[in-house]
């Protein structure tokens, strides 16, 4: 660790890490997302030489854009992209103006509907519009600053060309797909996902068991934690791997995607599934052309990969296990529990509470796990505005449920039962590599403990 | 950061798990002993046990479980020098930041070091955390805690940054300002953010005084994006109670009981005649009325047995009672193995219910945050071809 006294050598070590590090801005065939002047996000795959389209009058080149750092507002003028700078907010100065005089009943906008759409064709900027709407409203004058200030934000929401692009980082995808339709992310809201990933501790270079029917939110959650070193093995319920959205609008890279992620689905996790697979040999005496032998070895190649997959699966000490699914979350556990290490981290969500509390009863019943535990993701926003701050009137119902328990080794525990009833020596006199098969063959759960001593021969964990 | 070996080795800080609420970190040394009141255990005993085992007492009345260091079982366990920031605000934080792997945070203060170490962990090696404490003792101790538990991407500062600023420029992705003064700070943070690309802020205040200050601070700053959250995580308290019983059930059982006081009451009024006509007999008679007196105890009777009533309530009561104790049950339980009082809910005897504990955390910080836009893009690098 530095000591943190020499300045100028913290000067120098960022800078090479920053050139590497340049998500933030826009490419080509990236996804994009755009917020608009109403305040919806829409999302475009951004291709070199095209025309973006965002809505009506709001089309633009994707060059234009290209190379441009994320987050940055733009104003369309003549169908050319002007930067816009950044929105601060304005101190409002008060007045006694109250809505005591305003009443609803009589007409206060002369400017008619026709008349805003001849001046629109004409070509005038959005604010002169605003501008002559409020000369000539009856009451804008008797409003009070904050109801003047509310009147123009909604009518340059109405009438502006602009849209601002959106980073996307794993807190603003995971937004968007939840305001877009919470379901498809079986409710896993921004706060709930980095409790997951948090609780399971998820860090660069770690090994992750993923059950993800939330159309990827914990994949790309997990592979943007690991950064391109460790591994995530996604049990999907599907042949090949799933396609998932929410990993697709996280731009991650290809290669890094390729190096890290691995899909399982529930058949292949079994151990003693054989694969129904077409046949990866050449057969002798037979002639084949190039093209036949050069499919054979192709396919033999995904055979091998598969089962190397596999073997890795097998092989177990995962450092943890992240599940959002459909299916029934004890057998889910039943059936990846023994691959995990001892001490790593179980994380359940759930949109229902009532699924997650059967199976912490299950798990308190069964034995093998610690601490397990029901949270609520809770968040509550806020509008920040000088004289104007409360939270928001309306705020998300709910983040859905998290269960977290820390995987424990079963024998320990036959171990201390045995304790209890013997009177033998305390177990702890006896040597360690001895101890393990003493208590093996009184052991209930002697198939877990096979596994367990199983895999004390395989490689050092990656 | 931590050990990865599945095994405990000599040297290793392990967290023990005594209870929920009782955890706490050791330094397994050989030749040690752990006492607790759970028991106490020989170190030597825990080196080359799997993480993740559960461990008897050598008088094996207790039992501890030797989990692997994690930065939440850490913020669990670790000492406090401050006040402390938990899982939901760290998580929340870290996601609106977008800490992830190689990024470079700046954290002032360090304090207990509950965030540093969650954030070390996230950004891995190729990242980089710059951590600052204004408090000497402090910054000693947390510097000597880092380098114990193998942070070598952090690099810890005793400095006062609202005075005195950062030791970086142009180069933080996001900053974390923990400090009773966040706006102090709001300008050296801005000096060290970098400026290509959007960056991130956050200021984690405790009072809503503080976040009012701050905001205006960050919008004179140029800071935009300005939003506040609070964020909690409600725990559960999840139980087992009897499956509910019907009414018609109980309407069955005080006609049961109806039947039987009727039954008890011409009893009673068979014997008393019996004993009257036998003292009759004896000729030792008084003949007053002892007859009706009988009538008026069995009368009482019936008026407490609206109190018959109060009394299926209180079975019910009872039953209540017996929820608790089989939470108890089903806690010590895991040793045992199946037992068969848990089915999925509606099932059987017993049903698995939950509710929000009775007194649960209700306010921890403020969290405002805000992003520096690249804006004019001078930085940009294109800019320089158009």
């Amino acid at each position: 660790m530095d000591s943190g006294n020499s300045t100028a050598e913290l000067l120098a070590s960022p800078s090479q890490k920053q050139l590497a590090n340049t998500r933030g801005v826009i490419t080509s065939g990236q996804t994009v997302l755009f917020r608009l002047p109403r305040g919806d996000i829409k999302s475009v795959v951004l291709k070199q030489n095209s025309t973006v389209s965002l809505g009506k009058a709001v089309t633009f080149h994707a060059n234009e854009l290209i190379g441009d750092p994320y987050g940055l507002a733009y104003e369309i003028v003549n169908q050319k992209l002007h930067r816009l700078p950044p929105k601060t907010i304005q101190e409002l100065e008060l007045t006694e103006a109250t809505n005591e005089l305003i009443n609803d009943d009589k007409v206060v906008q002369p400017l008619t509907t026709a008349e805003i759409e001849a001046l629109k064709q004409s070509g005038v900027h959005s604010s002169e519009i605003i501008q002559k709407q409020i000369e000539q409203h009856a009451n804008f004058a008797l409003k009070t600053e904050y109801s003047k200030e509310k009147y123009k934000k909604r009518k340059e929401a109405k009438f502006s060309k602009t849209f601002a692009t959106i980073e996307p980082t794993l807190y603003n995808v995971c937004e968007y797909w939840y305001t877009k339709d919470q379901s498809r992310i079986r409710d896993i809201r921004a706060d709930a996902l980095s409790q997951m990933l948090n609780l399971a501790s998820v860090r660069p270079g770690g090994r992750y068991l993923i059950v993800d029917e939330a159309s990827g939110v914990l994949v790309a959650g997990a592979l943007d934690r690991l950064g391109g070193s460790g591994k995530v093995v996604n049990i999907c319920n599907i042949e090949s791997a799933p396609m998932y959205p929410v990993v697709q609008s996280m731009n991650l890279d290809q290669g890094m995607i390729k190096r890290t992620l691995v899909s399982l689905n529930w058949a292949m996790v079994q151990e003693d599934y054989v694969p129904v697979l077409p046949p990866t040999e050449v057969p002798s005496g037979e002639l084949y052309s190039d093209k036949q032998t050069h499919r054979i070895s192709k396919r033999k190649a995904v055979v091998d990969q598969l089962d190397a997959n596999r073997q890795d699966f097998f092989s177990g000490e995962f450092d943890g296990l992240l599940v959002s699914s459909e299916y029934d979350p004890w057998s889910i556990l039943e059936m990846t529990c023994t691959y995990l290490s001892g001490s790593a981290s179980i994380v359940f969500h759930c949109p229902h509470l009532q699924i997650l509390v059967d199976l912490q009863a299950k798990m308190k019943s069964a034995g093998g796990y610690l601490g397990a535990n029901v949270t609520e993701a809770w968040k509550r926003k806020y509008q920040v505005l000088p004289g104007r701050t409360h939270p928001t009137m309306n705020m998300s119902g709910s983040g859905g449920y998290i269960l977290h328990a820390f995987k424990m080794y079963l024998i320990h525990s036959a171990l201390v039962f045995f304790h209890f009833r013997s009177d033998v020596f305390a177990v702890s006199m006896i040597p360690m590599h001895k101890r393990y098969s003493f208590t093996a063959k009184r052991s209930v759960r002697s198939k877990n403990w096979l596994q367990f001593k199983g895999r004390k021969s395989h490689p050092a964990r990656m | 950061m931590w050990s990865e070996n599945r095994e405990v080795q000599d040297g290793d800080l392990v967290i023990v798990w005594l209870t929920r609420e009782f955890i706490q970190p050791l330094q397994v040394t050989a030749g040690k002993l752990f006492n607790s009141k759970f028991g106490s255990y020989r170190h030597d005993d825990l080196i080359g046990l799997p993480y993740g085992s559960k461990v008897a007492s050598s008088h094996g009345r207790g039992f501890i479980h030797v989990l692997r260091p994690t930065p939440e079982l850490w913020t669990m366990a670790l000492p406090h020098r401050t006040q402390i920031l938990y899982l939901a605000d760290i998580a929340f934080i870290t996601s609106w930041l977008n800490i992830r792997s190689g990024s470079n945070v700046i954290e002032a203060g360090t304090g207990s070091g509950s965030f540093s170490h969650s954030t070390a962990r996230t950004i891995g090696s190729s990242g980089h955390l710059w951590s600052y404490e204004f408090h000497e003792a402090r910054a000693l101790k947390a510097r000597q805690e880092f380098a114990e538990h193998g942070m070598s991407n952090v690099t810890l500062t005793h400095r006062n940054v609202c005075r005195d600023g950062f030791t970086i420029v142009d180069a933080a992705d996001a900053v974390f300002l923990d400090l009773p003064a966040p706006w102090e700070a709001v300008q050296h943070a801005k000096s060290a953010l970098r400026k290509d690309q959007t960056t991130r802020i956050c200021c984690f205040s405790p009072c809503m005084e503080q976040v009012l200050r701050t905001v205006n601070v960050l919008n004179e700053h140029g800071f935009t994006e300005i939003t506040m959250y609070e964020t909690l995580m409600r725990p559960h308290e999840v139980s087992q109670i009897p499956s509910l019983k019907s009414v018609r059930q109980v309407g069955e059982e005080l006609k049961d009981m109806a039947v039987r006081r009727e039954e008890r009451r011409l009893r009673q009024i068979a014997s008393s005649a019996a004993s009257r006509a036998k003292r009759k007999r004896e000729g030792t008679g008084d003949e007053s009325d002892p007859g009706e007196m009988q009538e008026d105890v069995s009368l009482k009777r019936v008026k407490t047995g609206e109190g018959e009533d109060g009394k299926t309530s209180n079975t019910r009561v009872g039953a209540e009672i017996r929820k608790h104790s089989d939470d108890h049950d089903v806690g010590s339980v895991d040793v045992g193995g199946s037992n068969s009082i848990v089915g999925g809910s509606g099932s059987g005897r017993y049903l698995n219910v939950s509710r929000v504990f009775p007194e649960v955390r209700g306010h921890t910080s403020y969290l405002t945050f805000a992003c520096l836009i690249p804006f004019p893009p001078d930085a940009i690098l294109r800019n320089s071809t158009e």
